[in-house]
């Protein structure tokens, strides 16, 4: 009612061709937008919700990299959807932006609320107000090739403990010889490698980001410690020569196609797997450090949250309030391998005895999320800091000095 | 007053696109322009801040090894796509039957998207799962399948196989259209008076073909000057940022790091850039003409 | 130069194989720009197991539509996708014909002043990065009501396709002979007459031209049609396109991808096939003056 659509021309417009293009929309029904890679789990939880609910919500799928362009002209334009789904990491930018709803208020007077994974509330929490939860998670793991531990005489149940594990591993595998190698990363995906790289260094003591100009960035000497890894590594030839290249369409095909050892993937690599190649034989453990036992994850996935001036708040709110009933959680993520986002929810009837799921369930109650601005800029985007430092260190080999550029930048952002 | 009804008449005729044109391009151009002068974020609020936005371009190195490398692009593809466009067209122009079908496969690519094609290639092009490059390898072209993304050059000349193999029978068509409009007489008199081909080409065709090619070249520039898709789906700006054009980084500005005033300071100098580009081709050509 | 060493005539013989020669050069050149698409085809049957497989075999082991179902199945189901974007390429079509034909008659048959700074000023949106414009033209959009629905993602395709299809018209409606212009005048016609059973007729090739690219163009377009659509029910086939090929963090199906590289080009080549014959009149009309 409140869109500015008082011109003439523009009312003209709309009746003339209301008829191409109208959908009968219910006046209960909700819109939501889900980032492409979110649409599988999020349809289901939908579907699940409209199957009990009078408001039916009607799901668009919308493509990653496009998701916070759409987002912020929609808020623009007051086109925005009742509800969205949208990688977790842009949370801190739209909340400072004023393009959410606050739902504190609800939020700290539902009971469920109180065990949801406490990455999602710190993640969804600006100045002490709360605007989304956890909808969709997926945390990041190491994955290893049974087969291939199995065929370099290592025990096939045993991932890696250690960073230094990894590349022992990945050097007898690698041994194999032929097209055979041992490990497996994206070079050139800035997301891939915060995702499975920046676990590794946060589990060996270091702190990634930096919150603001006075904070500090990539602390301690996991960063360094890793970088080497990873360097020596590439170096001795264990990892694939286009991985130097990969923007991340390889991320999850080369480990799936079963020629490495050991790669860093995501929880979503098991309902993957589970359809498209159910024989594979891989096993899945949490990212190491230094020393065993330091582990660590990064937590992702989707938060849910209620665009600012949505025409359907009450209804949306309903919705959000839903995704931490137990009906939502059990039937809608664990009967569907997919993470709960309630601790006391983890462990329950669909995952008993599938210890890939349990294993990705550990990750997320272990796991980090960097709490910044301008993620995409230091972070996400094509040239960021972040991935000129990887490629800096590992392929050009100057480890140290690309640590102490991206520092440099990273602060540079920071301060913005 | 016949001459004056008719220049009204026309503009009659003219004024829908005209109109279409000033409401749907022209203001949000102006619109554009008064965003580059603003600390516009792409998630809302900002304020007016003068020549702020330009006084960054110019000192953006990464902008202007962007605009270098769009250059070069530039630079490499149009001779490319021309010499090659006149070749075949050259070859295709006789109305046989092979000549007509190699006509029509030529010019096959130009009508697939972009995007579909830069994918296609994108493909083709990986080192492992690839089949142009295990072409390359059972034919004995090279030892085993290449990293082709992994330098700025070979990155460079893949994006640039791809774009040729989409976009040269455009060219092709165009330089065609204007050897077919020569007229079989002329040739028929070169051919009497003994002339060669290579004589015929340079003497009869060039200097008729001259206004297709001319427009086939200025479509051809400011199409390389404005790329996107295909360095965007097949390099990614990569390795370290070195395959980076204009557009590619006047997206990321706006859409990945939400600049948008910023942005549109960098769309505003790359389309002054590229007017006066055209304005100079079409100038020296009919300089040369005259 | 050297005129007279080349002006013997060339023999018979050499001239048959000088023919046999431009042959085989026409058929490498055919081979070669076929492989991709070919290629492409062929690997859009493999089977799933085998759509990452190194190193890659040219032909499928078995034929399969796994990768054609995925793409069938997306969301609203294939024929959704194709629905919306025939819509809004028919629409597209029709309004640039609406305005490039007028715009060409004009400028080609009339004293029109200042008639060459309307000519560039129809041209100059080609020289803006559209990436660039694409917000301005969005917030004007949303004031106008013009934001999820076919008609205003037609006019950002018209936008996009108008300056060609005018200087296609333009020249297209140059290449009528004046003679016929001048018969009609005489018969004393009105210019809309004349328009109708004159020019249109002759430049019939032309304008088969211009709808022929606006379809390309509205067919492939991407990220305009991503930003101007709200519900997935009123999206285009490239965005379904990119929403299967892409998975989590850029990971490319590669199977998937095949098969959309096809489907997206098939209509795209069929029209092409169809339409062959007007639209290299239409381009040849077009380029020459």
């Amino acid at each position: 009612m409140t869109r500015p659509r008082s011109r003439i021309p523009g009312t003209l417009t709309a009746c003339l061709f209301a008829a191409l293009t109208a959908l009968p929309v219910h006046a209960e029904d909700l819109t939501m937008w889900v980032r492409e890679s979110a649409a599988d789990p999020g349809k289901l939880m939908v579907d699940l919700w409209n199957s009990s609910h009078d408001s039916k919500i009607t799901l668009t799928a919308i493509p990653d990299n496009q998701m916070v362009t759409k987002l912020a002209t929609s808020a623009q334009s007051g086109d925005s959807p009742d509800l969205v789904s949208f990688d977790l990491i842009y949370m801190p930018d739209f909340m400072k932006a004023g393009l959410l709803t606050d739902l504190t208020e609800q939020l700290t007077a539902d009971p469920n609320y109180a065990t949801h994974v406490q990455a999602y509330k710190d993640i969804a929490t600006y100045e002490g107000k709360t605007y989304g939860v956890g909808f969709t998670p997926d945390v990041s793991v190491l994955a290893w090739n049974k087969d291939l531990y199995q065929a370099a005489g290592l025990d096939p149940e045993k991932g890696p403990t250690t960073i230094a594990e990894v590349v022992d591993h990945a050097r007898k595998i690698r041994a194999l010889g032929g097209d055979t190698y041992g490990f497996w990363f994206s070079g050139s995906c800035p997301g891939c490698n915060i995702f499975v790289t920046s676990p590794m260094m946060v589990a060996a003591g270091s702190k990634m980001l930096p919150r603001n100009g006075e904070d500090e960035a990539l602390t301690g000497d996991g960063v360094k410690l890793v970088l080497e890894a990873y360097k020596t590594m590439w170096d001795e030839g264990m990892i694939p020569e286009n991985a130097e290249v990969d923007t991340g369409a390889n991320f999850v095909s080369a480990f799936a196609s079963g020629k490495i050892g050991i790669a860093g993937t995501g929880g979503f690599l098991i309902s993957l797997m589970k359809r498209e190649n159910p024989d594979f034989n891989y096993g899945l453990t949490l990212l190491p450090g230094a020393e065993p036992g330091q582990v660590s994850a990064f937590v992702g996935g989707d938060v849910v949250a209620i665009p600012a001036g949505g025409k359907n708040e009450a209804a949306a709110r309903e919705f959000v309030s839903w995704v931490l009933s137990d009906e939502a959680q059990l039937q809608g993520l664990a009967k569907n391998s997919i993470l709960t986002t309630r601790t006391d929810l983890a462990d329950n009837e669909f995952t008993k005895g599938n210890e890939k799921v349990l294993t990705t369930a550990q990750a997320l109650s272990v796991g980090y999320v960097p709490w910044v601005f301008h993620f995409a800029d230091m972070v996400n985007s094509d040239s960021s800091p972040w991935i000129t430092m990887v490629q800096t260190a590992i392929f050009d080999g100057d480890v140290d000095g690309a640590i102490e550029t991206a520092r440099a930048e990273m602060l540079a952002i920071a301060s913005k | 007053m016949s001459t004056r009804r008719n220049a009204l008449v026309g503009l009659a005729w003219l004024t829908p696109t005209l109109a279409f044109v000033g409401f749907f391009v022209l203001w949000p151009m102006v619109h554009l322009v008064w965003l580059s002068f603003t600390s516009t974020s792409l998630l809302g609020g900002g304020q007016w801040i003068g020549l702020e936005n330009y006084r960054t371009a110019f000192g953006d190195p990464k902008f202007w090894a962007a605009f270098k490398f769009t250059l070069l692009y530039t630079v490499v593809i149009t001779p490319l796509l021309m010499g090659l466009g006149l070749a075949l067209a050259l070859l295709v122009s006789p109305n046989t039957p092979l000549r007509r079908l190699t006509r029509s496969v030529v010019f096959l690519p130009v009508v697939i998207g972009l995007a579909s094609s830069s994918l296609l290639w994108f493909w083709l092009f990986d080192q492992q799962v690839g089949l142009f490059n295990q072409l390359l390898v059972d034919l004995g072209v090279i030892d085993a399948p290449v990293v082709w993304f992994r330098r700025a050059e070979t990155g460079l000349a893949a994006v640039i196989i791809s774009v040729t193999w989409k976009v040269v029978g455009f060219g092709m068509i165009l330089i065609m259209a204007g050897i077919q409009s020569i007229g079989t007489d002329l040739f028929e008199a070169a051919r009497i008076d003994g002339a060669s081909r290579s004589l015929q080409v340079r003497r009869i065709i060039l200097p008729l073909a001259a206004r297709s090619l001319v427009m086939a070249t200025v479509i051809s520039v400011i199409g390389s000057m404005l790329a996107f898709d295909q360095f965007y789906l097949m390099t990614g700006g990569g390795p370290r940022g070195k395959t980076f054009t204009s557009v590619y980084w006047i997206y990321q500005s706006g859409f990945v790091r939400f600049d948008l005033g910023y942005s549109a300071a960098l769309s505003v100098i790359l389309m002054v850039v590229i007017m006066a580009m055209t304005v100079l081709q079409l100038r020296l050509q009919s300089r040369r003409r005259r | 130069m050297s005129v007279a060493t080349l002006a013997l005539p060339p023999k018979p013989l050499a001239r048959q194989a000088r023919g046999w020669l431009m042959a085989a050069i026409c058929i490498a050149i055919i081979t070669l720009m076929l492989m991709p698409l070919v290629m492409s085809f062929l690997a859009s049957f493999r089977p799933l197991a085998e759509t990452s497989a190194v190193p890659p075999t040219y032909l499928p082991s078995a034929l399969s539509l796994e990768n054609y179902q995925k793409v069938a199945n997306y969301q609203q189901g294939v024929w959704t996708y194709v629905r919306n974007s025939t819509v809004v390429a028919g629409l597209t079509i029709v309004l640039c014909l609406a305005l490039s034909v007028p715009a060409g008659f004009a400028l080609a048959r009339f004293p029109v002043p200042g008639k060459e700074i309307w000519f560039v000023l129809i041209l100059a949106s080609m020289m803006i990065p559209y990436q660039a414009l694409l917000v301005p033209i969005y917030l004007m959009f949303a004031k106008l009501g013009l934001t999820g629905n076919h008609f205003g993602l037609a006019i950002l395709h018209t936008i996009l396709q108008l300056p060609f299809s005018v200087y296609l018209m333009r020249n297209s409606f140059e290449s009528v002979p004046k003679e016929l212009e001048e018969a009609a005048r005489v018969d004393g016609a009105s210019t809309a007459f004349q328009l109708r059973r004159v020019f249109i007729p002759l430049a019939l090739p032309g304008m088969v031209t211009v709808a022929l690219f606006a379809f390309i163009t509205s067919w492939n377009e991407f990220i305009g049609a991503l930003i101007l659509m709200n519900t997935e029910s009123a999206f285009t086939v490239p965005i379904m396109l990119t929403g299967v090929v892409s998975g989590d963090f850029g990971s490319v199906d590669w199977g998937a991808l095949q098969a959309s590289v096809v489907v997206s080009m098939l209509p795209c080549l069929l029209v092409y096939l169809a339409l062959q014959r007007y639209y290299v009149s239409g381009l040849l009309a077009g380029a020459v003056k």
